[in-house]
């Protein structure tokens, strides 16, 4: 993993991408235990020179002439396959804006924030994310009045009112 | 050491410590992977299932 960070910090330096942060099951065990995952999720906004059309190829071609090969919907950066992923809509571009600094072995790297982690399963809505939402809340791991905020500056408050009636019943 | 203790003790890990035990993890999951145990326990459940 740090050197997949420290090639992704040195494509931010070089200008291919203007800002990044870790989501996914990696991005969650920041906050929460190691849960196994094979791949690393990377939501990544581009430089505003790259014009209306969003293309992730200028990264394809950097990471490829740095040895990266691709590998279905990833590309393997040394040993990790990344996702790349850009912000779909409000709620994924402040995820990134908002992510916190950290370090992994010597090398910064951002991690999206708790609260937009578990309203991006929220949103996104298949089974696995919302076992994920159910560590973070277990784990004690979200700060329920940020999350509350969010979700409800997102348009994803109903989505929410079921989950809790769902699955969060006599868990408050 | 309950569950709960040791997923408390495990999320208080620094990152790249957790990054550490993902890789191993990852590691783990590739070598069933490569070893077919994961599709021959599958084929071994539905011949019983089948049996049953």
């Amino acid at each position: 993993m740090k050197a997949t960070l420290e090639l992704i910090n040195q494509m931010q330096a070089d200008g291919v991408i203007e800002n990044y942060a870790i989501g996914g099951a990696v991005g969650a065990t920041f906050y929460l235990a190691p849960a196994a995952t094979v791949d690393l999720d990377l939501f990544v906004t581009l430089p505003r020179s790259s014009g209306a059309l969003v293309s992730l190829s200028a990264i394809y071609e950097y990471l490829k002439s740095r040895g990266g090969t691709e590998q279905d919907e990833y590309i393997v950066v040394k040993d990790w396959p990344v996702q790349f992923l850009t912000p779909a809509n409000a709620l994924q571009d402040e995820a990134v804006n908002k992510a916190i600094s950290t370090s992994v072995e010597g090398v910064p790297t951002r991690v999206i924030s708790a609260e937009h982690l578990v309203a991006i399963a929220l949103e996104t809505g298949r089974a696995k994310d919302y076992t994920r939402i159910l560590q973070f809340v277990e784990q004690d791991a979200v700060d329920r009045g940020k999350l509350k905020d969010i979700v409800e500056r997102h348009g994803l408050s109903r989505k929410w009112s079921q989950f809790e009636q769902r699955f969060l019943k006599g868990m408050r | 050491m309950s569950k709960p203790k040791f997923q408390a003790s495990m999320a208080a890990l620094s990152f790249s410590e957790k990054i550490k035990i993902l890789e191993k993890l990852r590691d783990r999951e590739k070598a069933i992977a490569a070893a077919g145990l994961r599709r021959r326990s599958k084929k071994v459940m539905a011949d019983a299932d089948r049996e049953s």
